[in-house]
């Protein structure tokens, strides 16, 4: 496991988000070192997809604030988007042009150099091996081609943080696995990662810590032992629902 | 705004567009196949029709019993085919027989006099109370039996041979073409032969020719064949621009608005280093092209269509009009392609897009539609009237007869409500839960939240600009019987102050600091005094030499100026033109519009309050003096930081021009008399002089410090 240097890439501090009627997010604070990778897990409605987007900068935050490799989103989103990436599992591409072209266009968006975009571009194609579809329409790709262009159009920039909410969702357990390496990767390569997920052997396998997040409120956080232990259950599942029941008790 | 990102933007949007064949088909395919298809088609269809029922010839029944010289003058008739007693029933037959059938007393109505209608003997066709002939002749019509029924009244041949009044009577049915037909042609050979009668009386009598014809009516149509072509190509013209120019960017902007919230890349779009307003910038750009491209592709076609069709020579549109017609396109595609980018981006996916968009596109294109309707004219009250004011204008353009004023206000008022739509399309991107498909309340959505102090927002300085000049406008028009007093009174402080105070205090802004109520120090005090004595001499001395007025506008202006045709007490006219307008405009232009607009920086405050006071006088011959006035006051409240210094100057301006209008001897003195309207040369330099001193000295005024 890699030593996480001491300030965090990634750093929110008591986000809130009401929507009319509901909490949607109530005070969570989480923070991801460079090198890491940290996993956002959670039910249906818990509130993470509102959480990842306060800290994409999509949405504001009613509360707290959020800060990517140094920058203050809130004052100035712009650098701090540069320095992220994200991605969703239901994220769809623009039907009508290739994944290059789609590429392309998010570099002017990043405003990155055309001789620097272009190389990127060839370097990913070859690593996601998106050779024999880089150039047909989107609509005509596969679900798991699909992916592999959005995942190259989120690292593109070579972003300090990653924040992929349900990566591989829809996928099969080979696109899925192509997900996964690819979070490896970028862990060796010193960013930071956070993602969501529902499916707990993901989270197992890859997360060197998790936060458990229930009702709009992270309810545990920790590497996967102190999770487990914690609890007293023998596995994430358990130690997850366990955490459920013991906050309807306290509700 | 980054341009380079606006124009990838753009750039990408467009390449989509281009790729999207229902996109292409409504921008290009559609107009390109419809005019040609719609005029040859029509007019093929109407010319094969016309000339099928005029070879065909016209049954006529007759009723009654023609005398041997009306019997043959009918037969002789071309495409006439006479048929006695044709489709009659006995009964009616035995009455016309029996000399006990006459006809009926024709119904005049007592509203008839009032709205000039022609006495019974003049009229085309008439009105009769029911009876058995008529119900025999409209059932031989309807049941297409015959195609006009003459009715030979009793005696007809009687009256004739005694050199009285014989009557004959024509039933037809308005709504068979053919029977229109043979009733015009029935007409025409009873024409000829009371003609014929006329003549053999007046020569059994040897009365002189002309003695029963009396007074020889001769009529021409003086509109050359071209006139007639733009005046058929006007009423349709401007319609279809307008609503295919809708159709043209409508798939646009539900595909990039709503289109792309469907397929999950709005998201993905926001998370990347853009600001919003970079985004709707460059979604409406692409709407806008598309738009523009689909309407000058119509224009384009339809001119093709035209030469094609009509005959050498009456293509009377010259080429210049197309060309000034696709000019005033601007203002109608801005605001669709803004319209439309605002609205579909409330939409969650393409579908409710275009259920969204719809009910826009008929509110915007029906309206179109009466332009058609001939008596419906370019005027101030039309002016003012969105995408109708557009439509009409391409109209009285067709038909050369577009007035620069009208043209003016169009311009300007479609240019304001293009950027008020461009404002909602912005604000509507900036709101990240309609972005991301969740509800928002419209009242946060037109920000109508209540503030806590601050001053307003360059938005909301241009909305109540705009409800203020378009309600004032038509104030002003509807009062236009009361008189200038009332005018000025009503608009100055009911629409200019009124609305500025309602907003600032119900949406809770800070009035003090939006409105700059303080007062200036002694250096900005006298230097106010000074330019607003002096300004109106040097800028109405610079204007009226670049772009002299046209009488009709100085004879008003002076009409203005004395508040009526009377000239008024001096204090009434110091009150009414001068203290009143400072008040109420300085509040609205370099309080509200300027404070509204200082976020944008000194400069751009000062003439963007500049341009819109400018605008606000509604007339292009004062656009430009009006305008430097409105720099001048502005940068003086700027400097001064305070509103009663711009109020000094508008109401020193104003006092004097109107003071020197009734009192010539004072007029004199600066140059102005009989033979010159306008200050001398000497008098002109002298004011420039002063107002460019005063204002220099304003600019070395250390920024005072703001205590408010």
């Amino acid at each position: 496991m890699p030593t996480p240097s001491s300030t965090p890439a990634l750093d929110a501090r008591l986000l809130v988000k009401r929507f009319p009627g509901v909490n949607a997010v109530d005070e969570v604070s989480i923070h991801v070192h460079p090198g890491e990778v940290v996993g956002l897990l959670g039910p249906n409605g818990a509130g993470k997809t509102t959480t990842l987007r306060m800290l994409a900068g999509i949405l504001t935050p009613d509360a707290g604030s959020v800060s990517v490799a140094g920058v203050a989103m809130h004052e100035d989103p712009l650098a701090a988007k540069r320095r992220l990436g994200f991605l969703t599992g239901d994220t769809q591409l623009y039907q009508r042009l290739s994944p290059r072209e789609v590429l392309r266009y998010f570099g002017e968006l990043y405003s990155l150099d055309r001789g620097v975009l272009e190389a990127r571009i060839a370097r990913l194609v070859d690593e996601l091996e998106m050779s024999s579809f880089a150039d047909r329409p989107c609509a005509t790709l596969s679900s798991g081609q699909k992916q592999r262009a959005n995942i190259a159009r989120a690292f593109l920039h070579a972003p300090d943080v990653l924040i992929l909410d349900e990566p591989t969702t829809a996928l099969d357990v080979i696109s899925g696995q192509f997900i996964v390496e690819a979070i490896r990767r970028e862990r060796t390569a010193g960013r930071a990662v956070l993602f969501s997920t529902h499916i707990m052997g993901e989270a197992e396998y890859l997360c060197d810590r998790i936060y458990l997040m229930h009702s709009g409120r992270i309810v545990d956080e920790g590497p996967l032992d102190d999770l487990l232990a914690r609890s007293g259950q023998a596995n994430l599942t358990d130690a997850f629902l366990y955490h459920v029941r013991v906050s309807a008790v306290r509700a | 705004m980054r341009v380079a990102i606006v124009l990838s933007i753009l750039r990408k949007e467009l390449k989509e567009t281009l790729r999207d064949r229902r996109t292409l088909l409504m921008m290009i395919g559609l107009p390109v196949l419809v005019y040609p298809l719609l005029m040859v088609g029509l007019s093929r269809l109407q010319e094969s029709q016309t000339e099928a029922s005029e070879a065909r010839a016209s049954s006529i029944a007759i009723w009654g019993t023609a005398p041997a010289s009306l019997a043959a003058h009918l037969g002789e008739a071309r495409h006439l085919q006479t048929q006695p007693w044709a489709a009659s029933s006995d009964a009616v037959r035995a009455a016309i027989d029996n000399g006990s059938a006459q006809p009926a007393e024709p119904i005049v109505e007592a509203t008839d006099a009032r709205r000039g209608t022609p006495p019974p003997s003049l009229r085309d066709t008439l009105r009769e109370a029911d009876n058995p002939v008529l119900a025999a002749a409209r059932r031989a019509l309807t049941s297409r039996e015959v195609d006009a029924v003459l009715v030979i009244w009793p005696g007809f041949g009687t009256q004739l041979d005694a050199r009285g009044l014989a009557t004959v009577s024509i039933y037809f049915d308005s709504v068979r073409e053919d029977s229109r037909l043979a009733r015009e042609r029935a007409v025409a050979a009873l024409r000829t032969y009371r003609e014929a009668v006329l003549d053999a009386r007046e020569r059994v009598l040897q009365l002189p020719d002309g003695f029963t014809t009396a007074v020889d009516l001769r009529q021409r149509d003086v509109a050359e064949a071209s006139r007639r072509a733009a005046y058929a190509l006007g009423a349709l013209l401007p319609f279809l621009i307008v609503s295919l120019s809708l159709f043209g960017g409508f798939y646009a902007a539900v595909d990039l608005t709503a289109g792309e919230k469907e397929r999950g890349t709005m998201q993905t779009l926001l998370c990347a280093p853009v600001r919003s307003l970079e985004i709707v910038a460059g979604k409406f750009l692409a709407v806008w092209v598309v738009a523009t491209v689909a309407a000058v592709v119509n224009i384009g076609s339809l001119a093709a269509t035209m030469a094609r069709i009509l005959p050498a020579g009456a293509t009377a549109v010259p080429p210049s009009t197309f060309v000034l017609t696709a000019v005033m396109l601007l203002p109608i595609t801005l605001t669709v392609a803004a319209l439309f980018v605002a609205i579909a981006a409330f939409a969650k996916d393409f579908k409710d897009g275009q259920n969204f968009l719809t009910p826009v596109y008929m509110f915007l294109a029906l309206p179109a539609g009466i332009t058609m309707l001939p008596s419906v004219e370019l005027d101030a009250w039309t002016a003012f009237v969105p995408m109708i004011n557009i439509a009409l204008l391409v109209k009285s353009l067709l038909a050369g007869e577009a007035r620069g004023e009208l043209m003016f206000l169009v311009l300007a008022s479609s240019g304001l409500y293009a950027m008020l739509a461009l404002l909602l399309a912005a604000r509507v991107f900036d709101r990240e839960q309609v972005l991301l498909g969740g509800k928002e309340s419209a009242r946060a959505l037109l920000g109508l939240e209540r503030r806590h102090g601050g001053v307003p927002s360059p938005s909301i300085a241009i909305v109540v600009f705009a409800v203020a000049i378009v309600l004032g406008f038509y104030v002003s028009l509807s009062l236009q019987d009361r008189g200038i007093i009332t005018i000025l009174l009503a608009t100055q402080y009911g629409l200019f102050l009124l609305p500025t105070m309602a907003t600032l205090l119900l949406l809770g802004f800070n009035v003090r600091e939006t409105l700059r109520l303080r007062m200036p120090n002694v250096i900005g005090t006298v230097c106010a005094v000074a330019v607003g004595a002096t300004a109106w001499m040097a800028v109405s001395g610079l204007t009226v030499r670049l772009m002299p007025p046209p009488e009709s506008l100085t004879k008003a202006m002076e009409r203005f100026i004395q508040l009526g045709d009377t000239p008024q007490p001096l204090w009434v006219v110091w009150l009414v033109l001068a203290v009143t307008p400072a008040i109420c405009e300085e509040s609205l232009f370099r309080g509200f519009v300027l404070s509204g607009f200082r976020t944008l920086g000194r400069w751009p405050a000062i003439l963007g309050s500049a341009v819109l006071f400018g605008v606000a006088h509604a007339s292009i011959y004062r656009l430009l003096p009006t305008l430097l006035l409105g720099i001048i006051l502005a940068y003086v409240a700027w400097q001064t930081r305070s509103l009663v210094a711009s109020i000094i100057i508008h109401a020193l301006n104003n006092g004097i021009v109107a003071t020197l209008a009734q009192r010539p001897d004072l007029a004199r003195l600066v140059g102005i008399d009989q033979s010159s309207p306008t200050p001398s040369a000497a008098a002109i330099a002298i004011a420039g002089a002063v107002t460019l001193g005063a204002l220099f000295t304003l600019s070395r005024l250390p920024p005072p410090v703001d205590d408010l």
